[in-house]
C-alpha cells in the first residue's frame, strides 16, 4: 500500500469525519435513539479488515458456510483495507457501522468510549466467553466489561537460527525461566554478530518503522520486563519517564550495533542475521526458510521476568446492530467454535483463541513447535500491573491509546536515531498528559 | 507532496499577445457579464465547497477540541491551540523546528533544483536521435510513485556496509570512510531527504525549461554567434533573458511545493526508512500526524490556519519580487 493512497483515502476519511462533525454539532442533543431498539431484519452486516490473503479467504469462505448452514440469518460481509481501517471505524458514526465489526485489540477501548461498541455479555454465549485463553480475555475486557472477543492472539518471540548459534556457541534458552538475561543477551549478539554472515546478529524489525504502531508493540515487552510500563490511571508523567524506562531504552538502544537494518526483508530466513525479534505470523516463512534449524525463544529477561507483546484483531458488536444483537451473537458463537478457529489460524498461524482449540492444535498444543507462544498467553496480564510472572502483557486499553503509541512511536524512533532517552520520554510524557487533560482524562461522562 | 507539481498547467512561457493598443476591446461587455460567471461558476462552486469551505471549517475546528468519532460535542478551547503552538515548549518546539525544516528545504531545493533543471533541459535540448529516450530517462522519477522511490533510495543510503553509498564510499576510500547512517542520523537525514526530492523533482522541470529553451528564437543565437558571443556569453545574454518568465515560474512553483513537502517524510519515517523524524519533520507531516495519528483535528486545523498564513505571506513577497523583475 502507497502512502500517496493512503493519504488520498484519508483524505476521504477526514472529509467524511468534518461533515460528520458538523451534523453532530447541527443536532446536538438529538438524543441516540435511532439504531437501539429497531426491529431485527434478519441480515447482519460485518466489517472486517483485509490483511494477509489467506485470512481474508478463511473469513469469506466461514461467511458463507454460516449462510449456507441456516435461513433465519444472512451476514453481509464487508472487507476494509487494513491500513485504512481503524480509521475509517474512528470517522464513521456509531449508527453507520455495521452491526458486527472487527478492530485491533488496543484501539477497542477508544470505540467503546466513542459509544461504537455494546457490551457482550448475553449477546453471545457464555461458552464462547468462558472457552477465551487469558490474552483474549484481557483484550477483550474495559472497565471490567467484555466489549470483544478474538479466534485468535499473537505472541512475540526471539527466533534463532540453529546453525548459526551453534557457530557462534551460544545455547538457546527454551523456556521463560531460561531467558537470556540483559548482560547475556549482549554478550551473545556480539558473538552472534561475529558468526553472522552479514555482521550483524539480529533483525530487531527496524524495517517496520519503530514511529508505527509496531514500535510500540515490539518495545513495551522491554519496558516491563525491566519494571516500567507506558502510563498508569491515565498518567504518562512519571511512569512513562521513570529510571526503569530510561535504562530499557539505553539498552535497547545499544543494540543498534549489532542490528540489521535487513533492507532486504529477508535477512534472518536467508540466514544473515543469527536472530530476529518479531511474532509468531512469521512462523509459516521462517520454518520453510530454516526448517529444523529454525528455534524460538523468549525475549530476554531485564529483571522483571521475560515479557511479551500480544493483543490481535477481534469481534464487537455495535449499538447499530439494534434488534439483530442475537443474530450478531449468534454469528460471533460460530466464528468463536472450534472449527471456525481451526480454518482461521490455519490460513494465518495464530495462536488459537480458545482454549479447546488451542489445545487441539498442532503448533501451539502441548510439544508442540510454538508452545511456547501459548505458554505466554496462558499468564496474562494489564499493562497497569505487570507482574514478575506474567509473561504476556497487552498494551494500556485506554481511550487515550492513540496520542500514547504516537507519542511514545516518536520517542521510540528519535531515541534509535541517537537523541537522549530521559528527554524524549519527558516530552512523550507531557504530550501524553496534555491529551488526557483535553479530554478530560477519558473520563466516560 | 513531492517537489513535481501536480494538477496545475504551467503558463504559456510565451505571453500572449496582447490587443491591439495593448488592451482588450470592450465590445459585447453586457453578453459577457452573464456569459463570463456562468462559466466560471462550476469552478467556483468546486473551489468554494472544496477550498473554501474546508479552511473555514479548519478555523472553526481550531476553537475546539475536536476528536474524529467522538459522540460527544466538542469542548470549546479559545484560542488554546494556538498559544501552545507559539508558547507550549513542547508543541511549538516541534512546529518551529517544522517550520525551519520547511524552510531550509525550501532555501537549498528552490535553487539547487531550477539550476539543474535548466542544465538537464540544455543538456537534453539537442535534438539528436534517441533523445526522446534521454528526457524520458531523467522525466521517470516524476512518474514513480512515492512508495517506490522510498524503496530505491532506502536502498541507497542504508545504514551499515550494505548501503550501496556506503559501500561505493567504502570503495572509493579504500575503506577509510565508514558507514554513515544517512537516514537516522540528525545530521544528514534532512540533507538525504532533499537530495531524494530534487532527484524526483527535478525533471518536471526540466520538460518545463525545455519547452522554453525551445521557443527562444533561432536567429538570435546566430546573430550572437556573428557577433563573435562565446557559449557563456550567448546563454547569460540570450538564453537567460529568453527564458525569465518560465525560470521565475518555475522557481516560484518549487517554492510552493517544497512548503507542502509531506510525502517522503511520511513513507520513509513510518514504512520503515529509519528516517530521523525529529530532524526532517516538516510543517504538513506536524498536521496530517496531529489529525490522524493523535486524532487531534482541533490542534492539526490550528497548525493548517497558521501555515496557511504564513504560505500567504510569503507568496506576496515573492508575487512582489518576482513582479519588478517581470517590468
Amino acid at each position: 500500500m502507497s502512502a500517496r493512497t493512503r493519504r488520498r483515502s484519508r483524505a476521504v476519511v477526514l472529509g467524511a469525519g468534518l461533515s460528520m462533525t458538523m451534523v453532530l454539532s447541527a443536532c446536538a442533543g438529538g438524543g441516540e435513539s435511532a439504531a437501539g431498539d429497531t426491529e431485527g431484519d434478519g441480515v447482519v452486516e460485518v466489517w472486517a479488515h483485509s490483511g494477509q490473503a489467506a485470512e481474508a479467504e478463511a473469513l469469506e469462505a466461514l461467511v458463507e458456510q454460516y449462510n449456507g448452514s441456516q435461513e433465519d440469518v444472512s451476514v453481509e460481509l464487508t472487507l476494509i483495507p487494513e491500513a485504512d481501517y481503524t480509521s475509517t471505524v474512528q470517522a464513521t458514526a456509531a449508527e453507520d457501522l455495521p452491526d458486527v465489526m472487527e478492530m485491533d485489540a488496543p484501539t477497542m477501548a477508544s470505540f467503546v468510549y466513542d459509544r461504537k461498541l455494546v457490551p457482550l455479555d448475553g449477546v453471545v454465549a457464555q461458552e464462547t466467553l468462558d472457552n477465551r485463553i487469558e490474552g483474549v480475555r484481557e483484550s477483550g475486557t474495559y472497565q471490567d466489561q467484555t466489549y470483544a472477543v478474538g479466534m485468535f492472539d499473537v505472541g512475540l518471540g526471539l527466533w534463532g537460527n540453529q546453525q548459526l548459534l551453534d557457530a557462534a556457541g551460544v545455547d538457546a534458552p527454551a523456556t521463560a525461566d531460561e531467558a537470556w538475561t540483559a548482560e547475556e543477551f549482549e554478550q551473545n549478539l556480539q558473538k552472534l554478530a561475529e558468526a553472522s554472515p552479514s555482521g550483524n546478529a539480529i533483525d530487531l524489525g527496524e524495517a517496520n518503522g519503530f514511529a508505527a504502531e509496531w514500535g510500540t508493540f515490539t518495545t513495551s515487552p522491554i519496558l516491563w520486563s525491566n519494571g516500567g510500563t507506558l502510563i498508569r490511571d491515565g498518567a504518562a508523567e512519571g511512569v512513562l519517564n521513570s529510571a526503569e524506562n530510561v535504562e530499557a531504552m539505553e539498552e535497547w538502544a545499544s543494540w543498534k550495533e549489532h542490528t540489521d537494518p535487513n533492507t532486504s526483508g529477508t535477512a534472518f530466513p536467508d540466514g544473515d542475521v543469527a536472530l530476529t525479534w518479531t511474532g509468531n505470523w512469521m512462523y509459516p516463512t521462517f520454518s520453510e526458510a530454516l526448517g529444523e534449524d529454525l528455534v524460538l525463544m523468549p525475549l530476554p529477561d531485564l529483571g522483571n521476568g521475560t515479557k511479551a507483546g500480544h493483543g490481535s484483531w477481534q469481534w464487537g458488536v455495535t449499538p447499530a446492530a439494534g434488534g439483530d444483537q442475537a443474530a450478531a451473537g449468534a454469528f460471533l458463537d460460530f466464528l468463536h467454535s472450534d472449527e471456525s478457529i481451526a480454518r482461521m489460524v490455519e490460513a494465518n498461524a495464530a495462536v488459537p483463541g480458545t482454549t479447546s482449540a488451542l489445545e487441539g492444535s498442532e503448533l501451539y498444543g502441548a510439544g508442540g513447535p510454538l508452545e511456547l507462544f501459548a505458554d505466554n498467553l496462558a499468564s496474562a496480564c494489564g499493562s497497569e500491573n505487570v507482574t514478575q510472572e506474567c509473561i504476556a502483557v497487552a498494551r494500556p486499553i485506554t481511550p487515550g491509546y492513540p496520542t500514547v503509541t504516537s507519542s511514545y512511536g516518536g520517542a521510540l524512533a528519535a531515541i534509535w536515531g541517537g537523541a537522549d532517552p530521559q528527554e524524549e520520554l519527558d516530552r512523550a510524557a507531557r504530550a501524553i498528559d496534555a491529551d488526557f487533560e483535553d479530554n478530560n482524562g477519558y473520563q466516560d461522562e | 507532496m513531492t517537489t513535481t507539481p501536480g494538477l496545475a498547467a504551467p503558463p504559456s512561457p510565451v505571453p500572449a499577445p496582447a490587443g491591439p493598443g495593448g488592451a482588450a476591446p470592450r465590445r459585447g461587455l453586457r453578453r459577457d457579464n452573464l456569459a463570463g460567471p456562468l462559466m466560471a461558476g462550476p469552478a467556483v462552486l468546486l473551489l468554494v465547497l472544496f477550498v473554501a469551505v474546508p479552511f473555514f471549517a479548519a478555523v472553526g475546528f481550531s476553537f475546539y477540541n475536536v476528536r474524529l468519532g467522538d459522540p460527544r460535542d466538542p469542548a470549546f478551547m479559545g484560542l488554546t491551540q494556538y498559544a501552545r503552538i507559539f508558547t507550549d515548549p513542547d508543541v511549538s518546539g516541534r512546529f518551529l523546528s517544522a517550520l525551519l525544516h520547511n524552510l531550509v528545504f525550501a532555501a537549498v531545493v528552490v535553487p539547487v533544483q531550477t539550476a539543474l533543471a535548466l542544465a538537464l533541459a540544455m543538456l537534453v535540448q539537442k535534438s539528436v536521435p534517441g533523445i526522446g529516450i534521454f528526457r524520458s530517462v531523467f522525466f521517470l522519477p516524476v512518474v514513480f510513485p512515492i512508495a517506490l522511490v522510498a524503496l530505491i533510495w532506502r536502498l541507497i543510503l542504508a545504514r551499515g556496509d550494505d548501503g550501496l553509498l556506503n559501500s561505493l564510499l567504502a570503495f572509493f576510500s579504500g575503506g577509510n570512510f565508514g558507514a554513515q547512517d544517512w537516514l537516522g542520523s540528525e545530521l544528514t537525514a534532512l540533507a538525504s531527504v532533499i537530495v531524494l526530492s530534487i532527484w524526483q523533482g527535478v525533471g518536471f522541470q526540466m520538460v518545463i525549461l525545455l519547452a522554453a529553451l525551445q521557443q527562444v528564437p533561432a536567429d538570435l543565437y546566430e546573430a550572437a554567434r556573428l557577433d563573435r558571443a562565446n557559449g557563456w556569453q550567448r546563454f547569460v545574454h540570450v538564453t537567460l533573458p529568453g527564458i525569465n518568465t518560465t525560470l521565475v515560474f518555475v522557481a516560484l512553483y518549487t517554492m510552493i511545493l517544497s512548503l507542502r513537502v509531506f510525502d517522503q517524510i511520511y513513507v520513509l519515517a513510518r514504512s520503515g526508512g529509519g528516517l530521523n523524524e525529529d530532524a526532517t519533520r516538516t510543517v504538513m507531516y506536524e498536521a496530517v500526524t496531529s489529525a490522524f495519528d493523535e486524532n487531534n483535528i482541533g490542534r492539526a486545523s490550528a497548525i493548517s490556519v497558521v501555515f496557511f498564513v504564513i504560505v500567504v505571506v510569503l507568496s506576496l513577497i515573492q508575487r512582489r519580487a518576482t513582479r519588478e523583475r517581470e517590468d
